[in-house]
């Protein structure tokens, strides 16, 4: 039996960091999809201290910054997505289990529903634009699948 | 026709006719009005339409003087013959991130022969597969009228907003592989095309026939677009495969520029006259019933509540509950979209906002706090 993925950093600059160097090293991926141009923030609640909050923008078919801001700060981002930490894990888990994220796991899909995770976003146009870059966000963090199955792999080696 | 003095200068050795005994024209060759050297800097990813719109050139004018396919910024002979545009003023067809939608849209097209996983098409359970042909019929019907509205008005749009005009021919190309998409998964998976019913055309003659081009676009970007924008968003729990997922997801990028476009146009049209905004809520007024009754068609409805519900067993318990929580997110979408173009349709709309149970004081609330 293969050993599970763990979750447990992704509430860390490290982590989107990854996720980051993971989409600059791998433009045939994301010349496919075209460029984006997007100003987001990611915010887990955690139980036991303060959110934790990390602001990306991504230009051309790259993620070129990323900041771990305050409270409120995400509001200054074009749109962000918001939910409990354990949700967060669970859509990683799903992701590093499976390659990709499945069915209600995608972003689409949990923002869709949005009882897990929530897009929000100050203006509409915003909004609007978490679904004009969909399919990059969406494989910018499927990429998680190789890092983390990759941290596992050398936990383990 | 003498050569101009300062052209011989530089040029002594010009003849003044071709071969043929014609009259040849030099004046070219001084630059004369046309602002000369430039020299716009690359962006990182090229050299975008944001780019080279330095100088005059990036001066697209509020009130064009000719009214010819000249290009802008060109020394445009006195005696070019008017083209018969009709929509002359900026405000008729702006839009603030117009140039930025048309890099954006160039830079993520996708095809539908070659970006679909169409070889991972699986059987599906009879009721599932009319359901989804059913849904494609419809939707391979009604994304041609946003290939079809642009082309009725772009040939009466002035050519110094060729941004606008630009970014309006990538969405003929998005909204005919849309069209494309769709039917070729009607096709794809062992079913066909299904039912086609007078309301879906009522909606889309609604559209085509408004009055002016403002109207049209409120009709088509803001309301038609958004509404589809948002179904599209439901695809993650429409589609019974990771096939149509693919696809409800890049027809939703294609979709949601065009309604930036719309909201961002209706804005501009209403910040500059504020009257305006009485002949969209007009336009409104009529589409959105127009809208609903399409929401309520037989063969809609049920096809997607079928999908919802993942088969005909549960679309009771399961099917319509959920659409009608979807249904509630269109709305909402739709009203959020329509404060920031600066037609608020609160206290004005028809949708059945208490029959979905959508509070208009939380969005008033809502709405109040941006």
């Amino acid at each position: 039996m293969s050993p599970t993925p763990s979750t447990a950093n992704i509430d860390t600059i490290g982590f989107f960091d990854d996720l980051a160097t993971a989409m600059n090293n791998d433009p045939a991926r994301y010349e496919l999809l075209g460029d984006i141009d997007l100003e987001l923030a990611v915010v887990m609640h955690r139980d036991d201290r303060d959110a934790f909050r990390v602001r990306l923008g991504f230009h051309g078919i790259q993620c070129q910054t990323v900041v771990e801001i305050d409270e409120g700060e995400e509001a200054a981002a074009e749109c962000w997505l918001e939910g409990d930490l354990e949700d967060w894990k669970a859509m990683f888990a799903d992701i590093a289990t499976n390659g990709r994220a499945q069915g209600p796991w995608t972003l689409n899909a949990l923002t869709l529903m949005g009882d897990r995770i929530r897009l929000e976003a100050t203006d509409p146009m915003g909004w609007d634009k978490f679904h004009r870059f969909n399919q990059t966000l969406q494989d910018f963090v499927d990429a998680s699948a190789n890092i983390l199955n990759r941290e596992v792999s050398n936990a383990s080696s | 026709m003498a050569i101009a003095e300062e052209v011989l200068t530089e040029y002594p050795n010009l003849p003044e006719t071709s071969p043929m005994g014609q009259e040849l024209d030099w004046a070219w060759l001084a630059g004369h009005r046309s602002e000369w050297g430039v020299h716009p800097k690359p962006s990182p990813r090229g050299l975008t339409m944001m780019d080279i719109a330095v100088g005059s050139y990036g001066d697209v004018p509020q009130h064009p003087r000719h009214r010819a396919m000249a290009a802008r910024g060109a020394d445009i002979a006195e005696d070019t013959p008017d083209m018969g545009y009709i929509l002359n003023d900026k405000t008729d067809v702006w839009a603030s991130n117009v140039s930025e939608l048309y890099e954006e849209a160039v830079a993520r097209q996708w095809s539908a022969t070659r970006d679909i996983p169409w070889g991972e098409l699986e059987e599906l359970p009879s009721d599932i597969e009319h359901a989804m042909c059913q849904l494609c019929t419809t939707l391979s019907e009604i994304e041609m009228i946003a290939s079809d509205l642009p082309a009725k008005w772009m040939w009466r749009m002035n050519h110094e907003f060729l941004e606008a005009k630009m970014f309006l021919c990538t969405q003929i190309m998005d909204e005919a592989r849309h069209s494309e998409v769709f039917r070729k998964r009607a096709l794809a998976n062992g079913g066909g095309l299904l039912k086609s019913r007078a309301n879906t055309e009522t909606l889309l003659r609604t559209i085509i026939e408004a009055k002016t081009y403002t109207q049209a676009t409120a009709l088509l970007h803001l309301l038609g677009e958004g509404f589809i924008l948002d179904l599209f968003r439901q695809g993650e729990a429409i589609a019974p495969t990771e096939v149509e997922k693919r696809i409800f997801r890049l027809t939703m990028q294609d979709e949601a520029r065009h309604v930036a476009y719309g909201t961002m146009h209706i804005r501009y049209a209403v910040d500059a006259d504020p009257d305006v905004a009485e002949e969209i809520h007009e336009a409104l007024d009529h589409g959105e019933g127009a809208m609903v009754a399409l929401g309520r068609a037989p063969d809609m409805s049920s096809a997607l509540a079928m999908l919802l519900a993942g088969g005909a067993d549960k679309v009771e318990e399961i099917g319509f509950p959920l659409q009608q929580q979807l249904a509630r997110n269109q709305m909402t979408s739709y009203l959020a979209r329509c404060e920031r173009a600066g037609v608020s349709r609160l206290e004005r709309t028809k949708l059945p906002l208490d029959e979905l149970g959508i509070d208009i004081d939380k969005l008033r609330q809502r709405t109040a706090r941006r």
